[in-house]
Protein backbone atom coordinates (compact mmCIF):
# COMPACT_ATOMS: atom_id res chain seq x y z
CA UNK A 1 0.00 0.00 0.00
CA UNK A 2 1.53 3.38 -0.82
CA UNK A 3 1.69 6.18 1.73
CA UNK A 4 -0.54 9.04 0.51
CA UNK A 5 3.20 11.13 0.54
CA UNK A 6 4.50 8.55 -1.99
CA UNK A 7 5.36 10.30 -5.37
CA UNK A 8 2.86 8.59 -7.08
CA UNK A 9 0.24 9.52 -5.06
CA UNK A 10 -0.79 12.51 -7.35
CA UNK A 11 -0.69 10.15 -10.18
CA UNK A 12 -2.88 7.74 -8.36
CA UNK A 13 -5.53 10.82 -7.38
CA UNK A 14 -5.74 11.70 -11.34
CA UNK A 15 -6.18 8.16 -12.27
CA UNK A 16 -8.64 7.98 -9.37
CA UNK A 17 -10.84 10.55 -10.57
CA UNK A 18 -10.41 9.83 -14.39
CA UNK A 19 -12.09 6.36 -13.68
CA UNK A 20 -14.68 7.04 -11.34
CA UNK A 21 -16.03 10.59 -12.80
CA UNK A 22 -18.29 9.27 -15.51
CA UNK A 23 -19.83 6.69 -13.24
CA UNK A 24 -20.02 9.10 -10.69
CA UNK A 25 -21.22 11.62 -13.28
CA UNK A 26 -24.25 9.61 -14.93
CA UNK A 27 -25.54 8.55 -11.21
CA UNK A 28 -25.43 12.70 -10.54
CA UNK A 29 -27.90 13.63 -13.64
CA UNK A 30 -29.96 10.67 -13.70
CA UNK A 31 -30.23 9.06 -9.97
CA UNK A 32 -29.78 12.68 -7.54
CA UNK A 33 -30.48 15.40 -9.10
CA UNK A 34 -33.86 13.65 -10.05
CA UNK A 35 -34.26 13.39 -6.08
CA UNK A 36 -33.89 17.34 -5.91
CA UNK A 37 -36.11 18.44 -8.88
CA UNK A 38 -38.81 16.14 -7.14
CA UNK A 39 -38.72 17.39 -3.93
CA UNK A 40 -38.91 21.07 -5.70
CA UNK A 41 -41.74 19.82 -8.19
CA UNK A 42 -43.69 18.17 -4.85
CA UNK A 43 -43.98 21.37 -2.81
CA UNK A 44 -45.22 23.53 -6.00
CA UNK A 45 -48.14 23.23 -7.76
CA UNK A 46 -48.23 22.94 -11.60
CA UNK A 47 -50.03 24.51 -14.81
CA UNK A 48 -51.81 22.82 -17.88
CA UNK A 49 -48.85 21.14 -19.23
CA UNK A 50 -47.23 20.19 -16.27
CA UNK A 51 -44.41 23.15 -15.39
CA UNK A 52 -44.45 23.62 -11.51
CA UNK A 53 -46.37 27.41 -10.67
CA UNK A 54 -46.44 28.66 -7.06
CA UNK A 55 -45.19 27.07 -4.26
CA UNK A 56 -47.58 24.80 -1.77
CA UNK A 57 -45.90 23.77 0.84
CA UNK A 58 -46.73 20.35 2.00
CA UNK A 59 -50.05 19.73 1.21
CA UNK A 60 -49.26 17.56 -1.46
CA UNK A 61 -48.08 15.11 1.20
CA UNK A 62 -50.77 16.34 3.53
CA UNK A 63 -53.42 14.99 1.02
CA UNK A 64 -51.55 11.61 0.38
CA UNK A 65 -52.45 10.91 4.40
CA UNK A 66 -56.26 12.59 4.15
CA UNK A 67 -57.47 12.47 0.72
CA UNK A 68 -59.68 8.85 0.76
CA UNK A 69 -57.89 8.25 -2.56
CA UNK A 70 -54.61 8.36 -2.23
CA UNK A 71 -54.51 6.89 1.93
CA UNK A 72 -56.28 3.55 -0.04
CA UNK A 73 -53.37 3.76 -2.91
CA UNK A 74 -50.78 3.86 0.25
CA UNK A 75 -52.45 0.78 1.87
CA UNK A 76 -53.35 -1.21 -1.33
CA UNK A 77 -49.38 -0.69 -2.23
CA UNK A 78 -48.73 -1.50 1.14
CA UNK A 79 -50.88 -4.76 1.23
CA UNK A 80 -49.40 -6.19 -1.83
CA UNK A 81 -46.10 -5.70 -1.17
CA UNK A 82 -46.87 -8.01 2.81
CA UNK A 83 -48.55 -10.44 0.48
CA UNK A 84 -45.61 -11.09 -1.92
CA UNK A 85 -42.72 -10.73 1.35
CA UNK A 86 -44.95 -13.59 2.60
CA UNK A 87 -45.66 -15.56 -0.58
CA UNK A 88 -42.45 -15.59 -2.39
CA UNK A 89 -40.07 -16.28 1.51
CA UNK A 90 -42.40 -18.47 2.20
CA UNK A 91 -42.68 -20.41 -0.46
CA UNK A 92 -39.01 -20.21 -0.80
CA UNK A 93 -38.31 -21.63 2.48
CA UNK A 94 -40.95 -24.13 2.06
CA UNK A 95 -39.54 -24.95 -1.53
CA UNK A 96 -35.93 -25.49 -0.80
CA UNK A 97 -35.98 -26.67 2.70
CA UNK A 98 -36.97 -30.23 1.93
CA UNK A 99 -34.51 -30.59 -0.64
CA UNK A 100 -32.09 -29.89 1.65
CA UNK A 101 -31.72 -33.73 2.43
CA UNK A 102 -33.25 -34.75 -1.84
CA UNK A 103 -31.16 -36.78 -4.22
CA UNK A 104 -28.86 -34.89 -5.63
CA UNK A 105 -30.13 -35.60 -9.47
CA UNK A 106 -34.04 -35.16 -8.54
CA UNK A 107 -32.89 -32.26 -6.54
CA UNK A 108 -31.19 -30.88 -9.41
CA UNK A 109 -34.12 -30.88 -11.89
CA UNK A 110 -36.21 -30.02 -9.32
CA UNK A 111 -33.94 -26.95 -8.97
CA UNK A 112 -34.22 -26.19 -12.58
CA UNK A 113 -38.11 -26.44 -12.66
CA UNK A 114 -38.14 -23.86 -9.53
CA UNK A 115 -35.74 -21.65 -10.88
CA UNK A 116 -38.32 -21.04 -14.01
CA UNK A 117 -39.83 -18.02 -12.77
CA UNK A 118 -36.78 -16.14 -12.48
CA UNK A 119 -36.59 -16.61 -16.29
CA UNK A 120 -39.95 -14.23 -16.69
CA UNK A 121 -39.47 -10.60 -17.08
CA UNK A 122 -42.74 -8.05 -15.02
CA UNK A 123 -43.99 -7.97 -18.50
CA UNK A 124 -44.06 -11.77 -19.64
CA UNK A 125 -45.17 -12.54 -15.74
CA UNK A 126 -48.18 -10.23 -16.36
CA UNK A 127 -48.91 -11.78 -19.68
CA UNK A 128 -48.92 -15.14 -18.58
CA UNK A 129 -51.32 -14.82 -15.84
CA UNK A 130 -53.33 -12.65 -18.20
CA UNK A 131 -53.97 -15.56 -20.13
CA UNK A 132 -54.57 -17.42 -16.84
CA UNK A 133 -57.12 -14.87 -15.34
CA UNK A 134 -58.41 -13.04 -18.15
CA UNK A 135 -62.36 -12.81 -17.77
CA UNK A 136 -64.53 -15.06 -19.54
CA UNK A 137 -61.23 -16.24 -21.65
CA UNK A 138 -59.18 -17.29 -18.81
CA UNK A 139 -56.75 -20.60 -19.24
CA UNK A 140 -57.31 -21.23 -15.49
CA UNK A 141 -61.13 -20.71 -15.38
CA UNK A 142 -61.57 -22.61 -18.31
CA UNK A 143 -59.82 -25.38 -16.70
CA UNK A 144 -61.73 -25.76 -13.28
CA UNK A 145 -64.86 -25.39 -15.23
CA UNK A 146 -63.49 -28.43 -17.10
CA UNK A 147 -62.98 -29.95 -13.81
CA UNK A 148 -66.57 -28.98 -12.51
CA UNK A 149 -65.88 -26.50 -10.35
CA UNK A 150 -66.72 -22.38 -11.02
CA UNK A 151 -63.61 -20.76 -10.79
CA UNK A 152 -63.88 -17.24 -8.82
CA UNK A 153 -63.87 -13.84 -10.42
CA UNK A 154 -59.95 -13.13 -10.34
CA UNK A 155 -59.95 -9.62 -12.01
CA UNK A 156 -63.40 -8.39 -11.39
CA UNK A 157 -64.15 -8.78 -7.42
CA UNK A 158 -62.11 -6.25 -5.56
CA UNK A 159 -60.45 -8.44 -3.07
CA UNK A 160 -59.75 -11.17 -5.53
CA UNK A 161 -58.10 -8.17 -7.63
CA UNK A 162 -55.49 -7.74 -4.88
CA UNK A 163 -54.39 -11.35 -4.47
CA UNK A 164 -54.38 -11.83 -8.43
CA UNK A 165 -51.58 -8.89 -8.59
CA UNK A 166 -50.07 -10.14 -5.59
CA UNK A 167 -49.66 -14.06 -6.88
CA UNK A 168 -48.46 -12.70 -9.91
CA UNK A 169 -45.89 -10.52 -8.57
CA UNK A 170 -45.04 -13.09 -5.62
CA UNK A 171 -44.93 -16.05 -8.51
CA UNK A 172 -42.15 -14.73 -10.28
CA UNK A 173 -40.05 -13.60 -7.61
CA UNK A 174 -40.57 -16.90 -6.22
CA UNK A 175 -37.81 -18.08 -8.28
CA UNK A 176 -35.11 -15.44 -7.68
CA UNK A 177 -36.05 -16.11 -3.77
CA UNK A 178 -36.01 -19.82 -3.99
CA UNK A 179 -32.28 -19.43 -5.54
CA UNK A 180 -31.04 -17.43 -2.91
CA UNK A 181 -32.42 -20.00 -0.21
CA UNK A 182 -30.99 -22.18 -1.70
CA UNK A 183 -27.21 -20.82 -2.38
CA UNK A 184 -27.55 -19.60 1.43
CA UNK A 185 -28.37 -23.29 2.47
CA UNK A 186 -25.52 -24.94 0.90
CA UNK A 187 -23.43 -22.85 2.81
CA UNK A 188 -25.09 -24.18 6.71
CA UNK A 189 -22.41 -26.42 7.93
CA UNK A 190 -23.46 -29.56 7.62
CA UNK A 191 -21.57 -30.86 11.03
CA UNK A 192 -23.93 -28.67 13.23
CA UNK A 193 -26.89 -30.00 11.24
CA UNK A 194 -25.60 -33.46 12.06
CA UNK A 195 -25.10 -32.38 15.83
CA UNK A 196 -28.84 -31.59 15.73
CA UNK A 197 -29.94 -34.93 14.35
CA UNK A 198 -27.78 -36.52 16.76
CA UNK A 199 -29.29 -34.41 19.51
CA UNK A 200 -32.71 -36.00 18.21
CA UNK A 201 -34.02 -33.09 17.25
CA UNK A 202 -36.84 -33.90 14.52
CA UNK A 203 -36.87 -32.60 11.13
CA UNK A 204 -38.85 -29.99 11.36
CA UNK A 205 -37.70 -28.36 14.94
CA UNK A 206 -34.00 -28.98 13.05
CA UNK A 207 -34.96 -26.82 10.46
CA UNK A 208 -36.58 -23.88 12.48
CA UNK A 209 -34.27 -23.64 15.03
CA UNK A 210 -30.90 -24.48 13.37
CA UNK A 211 -31.02 -23.76 9.25
CA UNK A 212 -33.39 -21.11 9.28
CA UNK A 213 -31.02 -18.60 11.74
CA UNK A 214 -28.01 -19.65 10.26
CA UNK A 215 -29.57 -18.23 6.82
CA UNK A 216 -30.93 -15.26 8.72
CA UNK A 217 -28.89 -13.00 6.60
CA UNK A 218 -30.70 -14.35 3.56
CA UNK A 219 -33.76 -14.05 4.65
CA UNK A 220 -33.48 -10.51 5.95
CA UNK A 221 -32.07 -9.89 2.01
CA UNK A 222 -35.19 -11.23 0.82
CA UNK A 223 -37.60 -9.76 2.96
CA UNK A 224 -35.92 -6.13 1.82
CA UNK A 225 -35.77 -6.72 -1.88
CA UNK A 226 -39.46 -8.07 -1.59
CA UNK A 227 -40.82 -5.44 0.37
CA UNK A 228 -39.23 -2.96 -2.40
CA UNK A 229 -41.02 -4.86 -5.47
CA UNK A 230 -43.44 -5.27 -3.45
CA UNK A 231 -44.05 -1.61 -3.31
CA UNK A 232 -42.85 -0.80 -6.85
CA UNK A 233 -45.46 -3.14 -8.33
CA UNK A 234 -46.62 -1.46 -12.00
CA UNK A 235 -46.71 -3.53 -14.81
CA UNK A 236 -49.04 -6.26 -13.56
CA UNK A 237 -51.76 -3.44 -12.57
CA UNK A 238 -51.38 -2.06 -15.84
CA UNK A 239 -51.57 -5.17 -17.69
CA UNK A 240 -54.01 -7.33 -15.48
CA UNK A 241 -56.89 -4.51 -13.83
CA UNK A 242 -55.88 -1.05 -14.95
CA UNK A 243 -56.18 -0.30 -11.22
CA UNK A 244 -59.31 -1.88 -10.96
CA UNK A 245 -62.00 -2.48 -10.13
CA UNK A 246 -63.08 0.94 -8.98
CA UNK A 247 -59.23 1.99 -8.19
CA UNK A 248 -58.57 -1.16 -6.15
CA UNK A 249 -55.82 -2.46 -7.53
CA UNK A 250 -53.64 1.19 -7.94
CA UNK A 251 -50.64 1.09 -6.38
CA UNK A 252 -48.25 4.30 -5.62
CA UNK A 253 -46.69 3.94 -9.30
CA UNK A 254 -49.73 2.96 -11.21
CA UNK A 255 -50.75 6.05 -9.66
CA UNK A 256 -47.85 8.12 -10.35
CA UNK A 257 -47.77 7.18 -13.99
CA UNK A 258 -51.94 8.07 -14.34
CA UNK A 259 -51.43 11.81 -12.74
CA UNK A 260 -47.94 11.86 -14.85
CA UNK A 261 -48.20 10.16 -17.82
CA UNK A 262 -51.87 9.05 -18.31
CA UNK A 263 -54.67 10.58 -20.34
CA UNK A 264 -55.35 13.68 -18.36
CA UNK A 265 -53.22 16.96 -18.16
CA UNK A 266 -49.85 16.31 -16.44
CA UNK A 267 -50.17 16.67 -12.76
CA UNK A 268 -46.11 16.64 -12.22
CA UNK A 269 -46.81 18.12 -8.73
CA UNK A 270 -49.01 15.41 -7.05
CA UNK A 271 -46.56 13.00 -8.93
CA UNK A 272 -43.92 13.86 -7.68
CA UNK A 273 -45.46 13.68 -4.42
CA UNK A 274 -45.97 10.19 -5.05
CA UNK A 275 -42.36 9.40 -6.16
CA UNK A 276 -41.13 10.74 -3.10
CA UNK A 277 -43.20 8.54 -0.64
CA UNK A 278 -42.04 5.91 -2.66
CA UNK A 279 -38.21 6.83 -2.25
CA UNK A 280 -38.86 7.47 1.15
CA UNK A 281 -40.30 3.97 1.99
CA UNK A 282 -37.77 2.55 0.04
CA UNK A 283 -34.67 4.06 1.87
CA UNK A 284 -36.76 3.59 5.18
CA UNK A 285 -36.43 -0.49 4.90
CA UNK A 286 -32.90 0.15 3.20
CA UNK A 287 -32.13 1.48 6.11
CA UNK A 288 -34.13 -1.00 8.56
CA UNK A 289 -31.99 -3.96 7.01
CA UNK A 290 -28.55 -1.83 7.67
CA UNK A 291 -29.71 -1.64 10.88
CA UNK A 292 -30.37 -5.10 11.15
CA UNK A 293 -27.16 -6.43 9.80
CA UNK A 294 -24.89 -4.32 11.93
CA UNK A 295 -26.76 -5.40 15.16
CA UNK A 296 -25.77 -8.83 14.02
CA UNK A 297 -22.24 -8.18 13.36
CA UNK B 1 -27.34 -28.74 -3.67
CA UNK B 2 -24.75 -31.52 -2.74
CA UNK B 3 -26.24 -34.20 -0.72
CA UNK B 4 -24.79 -35.36 2.29
CA UNK B 5 -23.35 -39.33 1.55
CA UNK B 6 -26.37 -40.89 3.48
CA UNK B 7 -26.45 -44.08 5.42
CA UNK B 8 -29.41 -47.04 4.31
CA UNK B 9 -32.68 -45.20 5.65
CA UNK B 10 -34.33 -46.29 8.92
CA UNK B 11 -38.47 -46.96 8.11
CA UNK B 12 -38.71 -43.57 9.65
CA UNK B 13 -36.83 -41.45 7.08
CA UNK B 14 -38.37 -43.49 4.56
CA UNK B 15 -41.87 -42.42 5.19
CA UNK B 16 -40.16 -39.29 5.89
CA UNK B 17 -39.01 -39.17 2.44
CA UNK B 18 -42.35 -40.20 0.49
CA UNK B 19 -43.33 -37.24 2.50
CA UNK B 20 -40.92 -35.08 1.15
CA UNK B 21 -41.39 -35.88 -2.37
CA UNK B 22 -44.90 -35.71 -2.38
CA UNK B 23 -44.50 -32.20 -0.67
CA UNK B 24 -41.71 -31.51 -3.40
CA UNK B 25 -43.94 -32.54 -6.31
CA UNK B 26 -46.83 -29.97 -5.25
CA UNK B 27 -44.11 -27.16 -5.03
CA UNK B 28 -43.10 -28.36 -8.60
CA UNK B 29 -46.91 -28.90 -10.23
CA UNK B 30 -48.06 -24.96 -8.91
CA UNK B 31 -44.92 -23.24 -9.00
CA UNK B 32 -44.63 -24.85 -12.99
CA UNK B 33 -48.10 -24.52 -13.96
CA UNK B 34 -47.93 -21.21 -15.56
CA UNK B 35 -44.95 -22.55 -17.67
CA UNK B 36 -46.30 -25.25 -18.72
CA UNK B 37 -49.39 -23.46 -19.68
CA UNK B 38 -47.34 -20.80 -21.63
CA UNK B 39 -45.94 -23.22 -23.57
CA UNK B 40 -48.29 -25.74 -24.26
CA UNK B 41 -51.52 -22.91 -25.27
CA UNK B 42 -48.84 -21.47 -27.39
CA UNK B 43 -48.21 -24.32 -29.64
CA UNK B 44 -51.93 -25.64 -29.26
CA UNK B 45 -54.38 -25.03 -32.24
CA UNK B 46 -56.10 -21.93 -31.64
CA UNK B 47 -58.89 -21.95 -29.90
CA UNK B 48 -58.43 -24.62 -27.64
CA UNK B 49 -59.02 -23.86 -23.98
CA UNK B 50 -59.32 -25.53 -20.48
CA UNK B 51 -58.16 -28.74 -20.74
CA UNK B 52 -57.19 -29.66 -23.80
CA UNK B 53 -55.17 -27.17 -24.70
CA UNK B 54 -53.28 -28.01 -21.60
CA UNK B 55 -52.04 -31.24 -23.06
CA UNK B 56 -51.56 -30.91 -26.86
CA UNK B 57 -51.39 -34.06 -28.46
CA UNK B 58 -48.09 -34.27 -30.34
CA UNK B 59 -49.94 -34.77 -33.69
CA UNK B 60 -51.88 -31.36 -32.95
CA UNK B 61 -48.44 -29.47 -32.65
CA UNK B 62 -48.73 -26.01 -34.00
CA UNK B 63 -46.75 -22.52 -34.27
CA UNK B 64 -49.75 -20.84 -35.49
CA UNK B 65 -50.22 -19.02 -32.08
CA UNK B 66 -46.89 -17.93 -32.84
CA UNK B 67 -47.69 -16.77 -36.45
CA UNK B 68 -50.38 -14.66 -35.22
CA UNK B 69 -48.42 -13.00 -32.34
CA UNK B 70 -45.66 -11.90 -34.59
CA UNK B 71 -48.10 -10.57 -37.47
CA UNK B 72 -50.42 -8.62 -35.33
CA UNK B 73 -47.72 -6.84 -33.17
CA UNK B 74 -44.70 -5.49 -34.54
CA UNK B 75 -42.73 -7.98 -32.24
CA UNK B 76 -39.87 -8.50 -34.79
CA UNK B 77 -39.25 -5.26 -35.06
CA UNK B 78 -39.49 -4.84 -31.37
CA UNK B 79 -37.58 -8.22 -30.50
CA UNK B 80 -34.66 -6.04 -32.11
CA UNK B 81 -35.07 -2.76 -30.50
CA UNK B 82 -34.45 -4.79 -27.43
CA UNK B 83 -31.71 -6.63 -28.39
CA UNK B 84 -30.04 -3.21 -29.40
CA UNK B 85 -31.16 -1.57 -26.02
CA UNK B 86 -29.51 -4.50 -24.36
CA UNK B 87 -26.45 -4.86 -26.16
CA UNK B 88 -25.75 -1.26 -25.53
CA UNK B 89 -26.92 -0.56 -22.03
CA UNK B 90 -24.74 -3.64 -21.21
CA UNK B 91 -21.95 -3.18 -22.29
CA UNK B 92 -21.56 0.66 -21.05
CA UNK B 93 -22.82 -0.29 -17.75
CA UNK B 94 -19.92 -2.52 -18.02
CA UNK B 95 -17.49 -0.44 -18.69
CA UNK B 96 -18.68 2.22 -16.42
CA UNK B 97 -18.65 -0.16 -13.51
CA UNK B 98 -15.25 -1.59 -14.56
CA UNK B 99 -13.46 1.76 -14.72
CA UNK B 100 -15.19 3.29 -11.67
CA UNK B 101 -14.20 -0.25 -9.85
CA UNK B 102 -11.29 -0.21 -10.91
CA UNK B 103 -10.58 3.46 -9.43
CA UNK B 104 -11.98 2.44 -6.11
CA UNK B 105 -9.70 -0.80 -5.33
CA UNK B 106 -6.54 0.15 -6.68
CA UNK B 107 -5.13 3.50 -7.06
CA UNK B 108 -4.66 4.96 -3.29
CA UNK B 109 -6.19 8.73 -3.28
CA UNK B 110 -8.47 10.94 -1.20
CA UNK B 111 -12.22 10.93 -2.11
CA UNK B 112 -11.90 7.26 -2.51
CA UNK B 113 -14.80 6.26 0.29
CA UNK B 114 -16.85 9.24 -0.13
CA UNK B 115 -16.85 8.56 -4.35
CA UNK B 116 -17.79 4.72 -3.20
CA UNK B 117 -20.58 5.99 -0.57
CA UNK B 118 -22.06 8.08 -2.97
CA UNK B 119 -22.46 5.03 -5.54
CA UNK B 120 -23.47 2.58 -3.02
CA UNK B 121 -26.17 5.34 -1.65
CA UNK B 122 -28.26 5.09 -5.55
CA UNK B 123 -28.87 1.93 -4.81
CA UNK B 124 -31.57 3.02 -2.19
CA UNK B 125 -32.96 4.98 -5.06
CA UNK B 126 -35.57 3.50 -6.91
CA UNK B 127 -35.78 4.12 -10.26
CA UNK B 128 -39.39 4.94 -10.46
CA UNK B 129 -38.95 7.74 -8.44
CA UNK B 130 -37.03 9.91 -11.04
CA UNK B 131 -39.20 9.12 -13.77
CA UNK B 132 -40.70 12.21 -13.99
CA UNK B 133 -36.86 14.93 -13.84
CA UNK B 134 -35.51 11.84 -16.31
CA UNK B 135 -38.44 12.06 -18.63
CA UNK B 136 -38.09 16.21 -19.03
CA UNK B 137 -34.54 15.64 -19.31
CA UNK B 138 -34.34 13.59 -21.86
CA UNK B 139 -37.43 15.23 -23.70
CA UNK B 140 -35.76 17.84 -23.49
CA UNK B 141 -32.20 15.97 -25.49
CA UNK B 142 -34.79 15.31 -28.02
CA UNK B 143 -34.50 11.72 -27.26
CA UNK B 144 -37.94 10.55 -26.73
CA UNK B 145 -38.55 7.60 -28.88
CA UNK B 146 -35.29 6.72 -29.54
CA UNK B 147 -32.66 3.58 -28.04
CA UNK B 148 -30.19 5.86 -26.73
CA UNK B 149 -33.17 7.51 -24.27
CA UNK B 150 -34.39 4.16 -23.46
CA UNK B 151 -30.81 3.16 -22.27
CA UNK B 152 -29.49 6.97 -20.69
CA UNK B 153 -30.88 6.88 -17.79
CA UNK B 154 -29.81 3.14 -17.19
CA UNK B 155 -25.93 3.69 -17.13
CA UNK B 156 -26.56 5.88 -13.86
CA UNK B 157 -25.90 2.18 -12.05
CA UNK B 158 -24.56 1.44 -9.19
CA UNK B 159 -25.59 -2.42 -8.57
CA UNK B 160 -22.06 -3.44 -11.02
CA UNK B 161 -19.76 -1.00 -9.38
CA UNK B 162 -20.49 -2.88 -6.00
CA UNK B 163 -20.34 -6.79 -8.02
CA UNK B 164 -17.12 -5.60 -9.66
CA UNK B 165 -15.72 -3.75 -6.55
CA UNK B 166 -16.02 -6.86 -4.24
CA UNK B 167 -14.74 -8.99 -7.09
CA UNK B 168 -11.28 -6.57 -7.32
CA UNK B 169 -10.59 -6.42 -4.31
CA UNK B 170 -10.06 -10.13 -3.85
CA UNK B 171 -7.33 -10.53 -6.70
CA UNK B 172 -3.74 -10.18 -5.53
CA UNK B 173 -3.23 -6.75 -4.99
CA UNK B 174 1.05 -7.69 -5.71
CA UNK B 175 0.36 -8.39 -8.94
CA UNK B 176 -1.84 -4.81 -9.69
CA UNK B 177 1.89 -3.70 -8.09
CA UNK B 178 4.21 -5.33 -10.34
CA UNK B 179 2.49 -4.59 -13.53
CA UNK B 180 2.58 -0.64 -12.22
CA UNK B 181 6.04 -1.16 -11.42
CA UNK B 182 6.45 -2.09 -15.23
CA UNK B 183 5.37 1.21 -16.15
CA UNK B 184 1.88 -0.20 -17.57
CA UNK B 185 -1.13 2.75 -17.64
CA UNK B 186 -4.23 2.02 -15.12
CA UNK B 187 -6.05 1.82 -18.65
CA UNK B 188 -3.44 -1.22 -19.50
CA UNK B 189 -3.60 -2.48 -16.02
CA UNK B 190 -7.44 -2.57 -15.85
CA UNK B 191 -7.95 -4.43 -19.64
CA UNK B 192 -4.65 -6.68 -19.63
CA UNK B 193 -4.42 -7.64 -15.62
CA UNK B 194 -7.47 -6.96 -13.97
CA UNK B 195 -9.92 -7.78 -16.30
CA UNK B 196 -8.92 -11.18 -17.14
CA UNK B 197 -8.37 -12.69 -13.91
CA UNK B 198 -11.80 -11.38 -12.77
CA UNK B 199 -13.37 -12.94 -15.88
CA UNK B 200 -16.25 -14.83 -13.71
CA UNK B 201 -17.39 -12.27 -11.62
CA UNK B 202 -17.31 -9.68 -14.98
CA UNK B 203 -19.39 -12.64 -16.82
CA UNK B 204 -21.99 -12.35 -13.56
CA UNK B 205 -22.15 -8.42 -13.44
CA UNK B 206 -22.94 -8.74 -17.76
CA UNK B 207 -25.69 -11.08 -17.67
CA UNK B 208 -27.04 -9.49 -14.37
CA UNK B 209 -27.09 -6.09 -16.58
CA UNK B 210 -28.24 -7.67 -19.31
CA UNK B 211 -31.50 -9.52 -17.80
CA UNK B 212 -32.18 -5.81 -16.38
CA UNK B 213 -31.94 -4.30 -19.79
CA UNK B 214 -34.10 -7.48 -21.27
CA UNK B 215 -36.57 -7.23 -18.81
CA UNK B 216 -36.99 -3.24 -18.30
CA UNK B 217 -40.61 -2.01 -18.51
CA UNK B 218 -41.16 1.13 -17.15
CA UNK B 219 -38.97 3.46 -18.70
CA UNK B 220 -39.01 2.13 -21.57
CA UNK B 221 -42.56 2.31 -22.30
CA UNK B 222 -42.59 6.28 -21.06
CA UNK B 223 -39.91 7.41 -23.03
CA UNK B 224 -41.04 5.52 -26.52
CA UNK B 225 -44.28 6.00 -28.55
CA UNK B 226 -44.62 4.55 -31.50
CA UNK B 227 -44.97 0.44 -31.58
CA UNK B 228 -41.84 0.45 -33.82
CA UNK B 229 -40.04 2.17 -31.02
CA UNK B 230 -41.11 0.07 -28.21
CA UNK B 231 -39.23 -2.91 -26.49
CA UNK B 232 -40.57 -6.20 -26.71
CA UNK B 233 -41.97 -5.95 -23.14
CA UNK B 234 -43.95 -3.11 -23.77
CA UNK B 235 -45.25 -4.97 -27.27
CA UNK B 236 -45.76 -8.26 -24.91
CA UNK B 237 -48.03 -6.25 -22.38
CA UNK B 238 -49.98 -3.93 -24.94
CA UNK B 239 -50.23 -7.52 -26.37
CA UNK B 240 -51.72 -8.79 -23.21
CA UNK B 241 -53.94 -6.09 -22.24
CA UNK B 242 -55.57 -5.92 -25.72
CA UNK B 243 -59.30 -6.63 -25.93
CA UNK B 244 -59.45 -8.77 -28.88
CA UNK B 245 -56.42 -10.77 -28.08
CA UNK B 246 -56.89 -14.73 -26.92
CA UNK B 247 -54.86 -15.94 -24.31
CA UNK B 248 -53.14 -18.67 -26.82
CA UNK B 249 -51.62 -15.63 -28.65
CA UNK B 250 -50.54 -14.09 -25.39
CA UNK B 251 -48.95 -16.86 -24.81
CA UNK B 252 -47.53 -17.33 -28.24
CA UNK B 253 -46.05 -13.52 -27.59
CA UNK B 254 -44.69 -14.32 -24.04
CA UNK B 255 -43.25 -17.78 -25.39
CA UNK B 256 -40.95 -15.32 -27.75
CA UNK B 257 -40.29 -13.01 -25.37
CA UNK B 258 -39.03 -15.09 -22.43
CA UNK B 259 -36.81 -17.69 -24.94
CA UNK B 260 -33.88 -15.38 -24.26
CA UNK B 261 -33.90 -15.06 -20.72
CA UNK B 262 -35.19 -18.87 -20.47
CA UNK B 263 -31.80 -20.00 -22.17
CA UNK B 264 -29.81 -17.80 -19.24
CA UNK B 265 -31.62 -19.13 -16.66
CA UNK B 266 -30.88 -22.49 -17.96
CA UNK B 267 -27.51 -22.22 -19.29
CA UNK B 268 -26.17 -19.36 -17.19
CA UNK B 269 -27.76 -19.93 -14.07
CA UNK B 270 -24.22 -20.60 -12.27
CA UNK B 271 -22.93 -17.03 -13.10
CA UNK B 272 -26.02 -15.81 -12.00
CA UNK B 273 -26.26 -17.59 -8.40
CA UNK B 274 -22.60 -16.53 -8.13
CA UNK B 275 -24.42 -12.99 -8.36
CA UNK B 276 -26.99 -13.27 -6.34
CA UNK B 277 -24.73 -14.48 -3.41
CA UNK B 278 -22.57 -11.73 -3.24
CA UNK B 279 -25.51 -9.69 -2.68
CA UNK B 280 -26.99 -11.25 -0.04
CA UNK B 281 -24.27 -10.69 1.94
Amino acid sequence: MRSPSSPTAGRDLRAGVVFVFPCLALLAVFSYWPVVRSAWLSVHGSDLVGNATGFLGLSNYADLLTDPDLRSVLLTTLTIAALVVVMATGGALLAALPLRRASQRGGRVVTVLLSLPFAYSAAAASAAFAGLLAPSVGQLNALLADLGVTGPPWLESQGWAVLSIAVTTAWYEFGFAFLVVLAALSRVDRSVLEAASLDGAGEWRSAWSIVVPAIRPSLLFLVVTQTIAGLQVFTQVQVLTRGGPSGATTTLVYELYQRAFGTGLPQYGQASTIALTLLLLVVLVTAVQMRLTRDRA
Amino acid sequence: MTAPARRRPAPALRVGSALRWTWIALVVAVVVFPVWVTVATAVSPPGRTGLAAMFPAPGDLTLDNVRTALAGFPLVRQFGVSVMVTALQTTAQVVLAAAAAYALVFPTWRGRTVAFVLILGTLAIPGESSVIPNFQLVSSLGLRNTVLGIVLPFLAVGYPVFLLRQAFGQLPREVWEAARLDGASHLRCLTRVVLPMAAPQVVTAALWCALAAWNGYFWPLLITDTPEQRTVQVGLAQLAAGESTTPAVVYAGTLVVLLPTLLLVLVGQRFLVRGLATRAR
